[in-house]
């Protein structure tokens, strides 16, 4: 009997690992016997601890929301950023497509017509709620699928203190002046990195478009054909290769260093100036350095649009909840949920209530630089259903062009853009 | 009755034995091997949806990646350069431990920190001190006059290969080295006598009498490394992610990379990755006649 | 008893003692030399995780700073970590993952790797081969097949589930150990065992299993510290904190905007000490239980 227990207990442990297992919550929505209906919603984390993450804000939400709807539930999932991507697309492949989900980018998803339209899961209310310039950033062809949840735009900071000690009486306008100040900051040997130029894989397609912006150059032409490697791209890049980065400006390896470092160097007064987002003036103030805010610099004079950037909020058909995605996208919109988001992690709204309470309530003056720029900023080509293969390309290797040589570099982008576009 | 049950057993012949380890493996192994097989030949958009059959033009698109060709270049010097020298380093490293001197046991217990550390974070840890603004490393070396300023060691490629070596060797030593340690336990003292008496020198003694007898050891530590050290994902994710672009990636990490763009491509590279490992290893067989070994 | 044991364990108590006092009296500079470089090894191999410490008791202001040693050591980090991310949760859920797969891979393994090094039964070549295999995949290559495959499961965000994959990607080495052990066992004993009637399963359990005791601690061992510092997995298939792993729950310092450092290694540290501790007890039996692989 012994030794026959001992086997058999051994085949009955992997059998009941199983069985236990399969009894175990999986994901996956699905109307239960009493008709009540469970949402997956997959959101991206804005916090860097347990204390701050979205997890929490999106808990609340959803206490609110089944309070107020007791026939929904609501399932929330919140994935690090660095992972949110690849987890999505692991998701879908899968068939394990969440209900709505909250992340960087929309557009590939149309493509595969996985998405509501916008107007079939909003209400009227609350989609003219919407600034108008994140609305139409939300469209593929003309029709808006992309939701904007939060935004920020991008201005330029600097250290006042590292100024004032180098004599500098006024932040740079051109470029011309970005480099003599970071010549004289160098000179001095007041900060490590003059000027921080962060194209390492994190944000390269941000950085990138700010300087090429500053070139009246871009991703794409007005009739949205990529021009990734046209001449005012190469001509940004070789300025930024012989002026920034061969005279130890900056970063010795700008292609590999990112955000996160250039924000982290500035907030402990390492950095003489950088073009940041509203997220630094926290930082800032926590490191004590004393920062000034100014128009982005371009090649000629400050940039009259910024770069404009809008995480988005999206509601997959797969699963057919149009009704209850309705009811809870509504709830999430309002401007107290909007509202408690932005100021919890110093993000700028997209929906006009917000925007206006925001900019009268006195509690942000940080953000008045920021809350002028939003209504011209100029966006990624996020409409363009291949953007999302194109900028990962561009994130991954754009960086490179400030070191070897920026037309071979942005011209193997290029390519790789049209070779998307045509598979499309 | 006792001898009845046995023969029941025995009848049921190796199933209930290997059974349970056999169904383990086909399922969280097999299966998702297939799944990795059947992607590999798929249309997979930018976000996850499939498409479609692919037949072999993932394949054929991954052939004709420019950064394919330097990233096998690559990853065959970084498998024979980490391995080498892990292996001697650690043959030097099990000789030192083997002897008795005061603080053995400490010492020993300080050379398995690596291994009780999770690799990812290990190699997390040489990327913070290996920061140009306040990585220790930097200021050690800025201090000891050894460079002039803190420099980017991981930034460029040429000087990030060198260090993340470094760490591939440092978390392959604990283990090489106990293996070899182990395989020394083997060597009887009798023989060390033996030659003493010969008036052998010592570096002869371990040519012709230690390093024969290691040789299983050594069969074991090569295997086990270069299965690991080929594989091996979060020393280069966790230090450069690859980067710049693809320059210090290995088919692995640049499998990891594909994944953002293109989730077929990245399963092609999966499966011609496990035919490299397969040729590779077959190939160390068969060179070291381990057969014979085995068969002895 | 003590016959076997010096099979089993090839770690004669008589002879290097024996030795060593010889050499401790004639050769004493010599001992100095090689005292000196272990105990500078080991320093090596310890200043990384040292400096992990140091990093993790820095004042958040204070880390951009080039400093060996910050201005004040903020103790405070290594409570406000349990406050600022879900380590208790990581922590108990790597428990039950390392605990459970290494149950599991004992239970699996012990049986295949018994019966593998006593009978030549049919297949035992195929099984050794699929053995082999699974020693050569990575779970970073796979792993978009297990979340299918554990999705379809209805077994995401469950402990079960990395208990099975844990379990099963190590099993190899464990059914290699334990064959290569248990093979080192004189199969005589077991046939008297037999003979009094204990039968197969009570041969294997009442004389084989105690002698094997060293190798059964190695897989143990090795199992255990794999499964505790297990990412890609942990990553890929629990995506709700409360379900996650340590090594993902330290991940997610990493941020969007900022990298908490401090906290970062203070998790790292809370996760590496009790590994060492367990190994450091134990490090005797991994030597013995690694010789017998080592000599096959």
């Amino acid at each position: 009997m012994n030794r026959r227990v001992l086997s058999l207990s051994a085949i009955c442990a992997v059998g009941a690992l199983a069985l236990t297992a399969c009894g175990s919550n999986g994901g996956g929505g699905g109307k239960s016997a009493d008709g009540s209906v469970t949402l997956k919603l997959v959101a991206a984390d804005y916090g860097d601890k347990a204390t701050n993450a979205s997890k929490l804000y999106w808990d609340e939400v959803a206490k609110g929301f089944e309070a107020a709807n007791p026939k929904i539930k609501v399932d929330v999932q919140v994935i690090n950023w660095n992972d949110i991507d690849t987890q999505v697309k692991t998701m879908i492949q899968s068939g394990n497509v969440p209900d709505v989900l909250q992340t960087g980018g929309y557009a590939d998803k149309v493509a595969d017509d996985l998405l509501y339209k916008a107007s079939d899961v909003l209400s009227p209310a609350t989609q003219s709620n919407f600034i108008d310039s994140f609305s139409k950033a939300g469209q593929v062809d003309g029709t808006q699928y992309g939701i904007p949840f939060v935004s920020s735009a991008r201005a330029f900071f600097y250290n006042k203190t590292i100024f004032s000690k180098a004599g500098i009486a006024a932040p740079p306008t051109t470029w011309d002046e970005v480099k003599a100040d970071a010549q004289i900051i160098k000179s001095k040997k007041l900060a490590a990195t003059p000027y921080a130029l962060p194209l390492g894989p994190e944000e390269a397609q941000g950085e990138s478009m700010i300087w090429e912006l500053g070139n009246n150059g871009g991703y794409t032409d007005d009739s949205g054909k990529y021009t990734i490697n046209s001449q005012a791209n190469i001509d940004t890049f070789s300025w930024l290769k012989t002026n920034l980065v061969d005279p130890g400006l900056t970063y010795a390896n700008p292609a590999t260093t990112d955000r996160k470092t250039a924000f982290a160097d500035f907030a402990a007064g390492k950095v003489g100036m950088l073009n940041g987002h509203p997220s630094l003036i926290q930082m800032a103030k926590d490191g004590k350095v004393d920062y000034g805010v100014a128009p982005i610099p371009g090649k000629t004079g400050p940039l009259t649009s910024t770069l404009g950037v809008a995480d988005w909020m999206m509601a997959f058909k797969k699963n057919g909840h149009q009704e209850q995605i309705k009811k809870f996208l509504d709830f999430a919109f309002s401007k107290e949920n909007t509202l408690k988001f932005d100021e919890e992690y110093n993000l700028m709204p997209v929906t006009k209530d917000t925007l206006q309470e925001m900019t009268s309530s006195g509690k942000h003056k940080d953000l008045e630089p920021f809350f002028s720029l939003l209504p011209g900023a100029k966006f990624y080509p996020l409409g363009d259903t291949t953007w999302d293969a194109v900028s990962a390309e561009i994130k991954k290797s754009g960086g490179t062009a400030v070191k070897d040589d920026p037309a071979q570099v942005l011209g193997a982008l290029q390519k790789k853009a049209e070779d998307a576009v045509a598979n499309k | 009755m006792t001898h009845k049950s046995r023969s029941g057993l025995a009848r049921l012949g190796p199933l209930p034995w290997i059974g349970p380890a056999v169904l383990l493996i086909l399922v969280v192994v097999v299966w998702p091997v297939y799944e990795m097989v059947r992607t590999s030949f798929l249309k997979i958009s930018t976000s996850g949806f499939v498409r479609g059959s692919a037949g072999t033009d993932k394949y054929q698109k991954l052939f004709d990646e420019p950064d394919f060709g330097h990233v096998l270049t690559w990853t065959v010097i970084w498998t024979l350069t980490v391995v080498g020298l892990t292996i001697l380093i650690s043959l030097g490293l099990a000789q030192l431990f083997n002897q008795q001197f005061p603080g053995r046991r400490v010492t020993r217990w300080a050379l398995i920190a690596p291994w009780a550390a999770s690799v990812l974070m290990t190699s997390i840890g040489f990327k913070w001190m290996l920061n140009q603004t306040a990585g220790v490393l930097n200021t050690a070396m800025t201090d000891l006059g050894l460079i002039d300023k803190p420099e980017d060691w991981l930034g460029d490629p040429s000087t990030a290969w060198p260090w993340m070596i470094f760490v591939a060797v440092f978390v392959s030593l604990p283990f090489t080295t106990y293996t070899l340690l182990a395989g020394l336990q083997t060597v009887p003292g009798e023989v060390y006598e033996a030659a003493k008496v010969d008036g052998t020198s010592t570096w002869q003694t371990y040519l012709r009498i230690t390093l024969p007898l290691l040789r299983p050891a050594l069969l074991v530590g090569v295997v086990i490394n270069l299965i690991n050290v080929f594989n091996s994902f979060p020393v280069i994710w966790g230090m450069t992610q690859g980067g710049p672009a693809s320059d210090t990636a290995t088919t692995t990490v640049f499998m990891y990379q594909l994944l953002n763009t293109d989730m077929g491509e990245s399963a092609a590279l999966s499966v011609v990755n496990f035919a490299l490992v397969v040729v590779m290893v077959l190939f160390f067989l068969k060179v070291s006649r381990w057969n014979q070994e085995e068969g002895r | 008893m003590s016959a076997v044991q010096t099979v089993a364990a090839p770690r004669r108590p008589g002879a290097p003692s024996a030795a060593a006092a010889v050499r401790r009296r004639t050769l004493r500079p010599r001992t100095v030399i090689i005292a000196g470089l272990a105990w500078l090894l080991a320093a090596v191999f310890v200043l990384p995780y040292v400096e992990m410490v140091i990093t993790s008791l820095r004042p958040a202001d204070e880390l951009r700073d080039a400093t060996y040693l910050p201005r004040h050591f903020q103790w405070s980090n290594l409570i406000d970590v349990w406050r600022e991310s879900n380590l208790g949760d990581n922590l108990r859920v790597t428990l039950l993952v390392a605990g459970g797969s290494t149950l599991l891979v004992l239970l699996v393994a012990l049986p295949a790797a018994y019966y593998t090094a006593r009978v030549r039964f049919r297949g035992r070549t195929l099984f050794l081969l699929l053995v082999l295999v699974t020693q050569m995949f990575q779970p970073t290559s796979l792993l978009v097949g297990l979340y299918r495959e554990f999705y379809q499961f209805g077994m995401l965000n469950s402990v079960w589930t990395l208990i099975l994959c844990n379990g099963a990607f190590n099993l190899a080495f464990a059914i290699w150990i334990l064959t290569a052990y248990i093979g080192s066992i004189p199969v005589e004993l077991e046939e008297a065992a037999m003979i009094d009637g204990l039968g197969r399963v009570g041969a294997l359990v009442r004389v084989t299993l105690p002698l094997a005791l060293p190798g059964v601690v190695t897989a143990v061992i090795f199992t255990f510290i794999a499964a505790w510092n297990e990412f890609v997995m942990g990553l890929t298939l629990s995506t709700v904190p409360q379900s996650q792993p340590l090594t993902v729950g330290i991940n997610n310092f990493i941020g969007n905007y900022t990298v908490q450092w401090n906290y970062l290694f203070a998790g790292s540290v809370v996760a590496i000490v009790p590994v060492v501790i367990l190994f450091a007890f134990i490090e005797r039996h991994v030597v013995s239980g690694l010789t017998a692989g080592s000599v096959k």
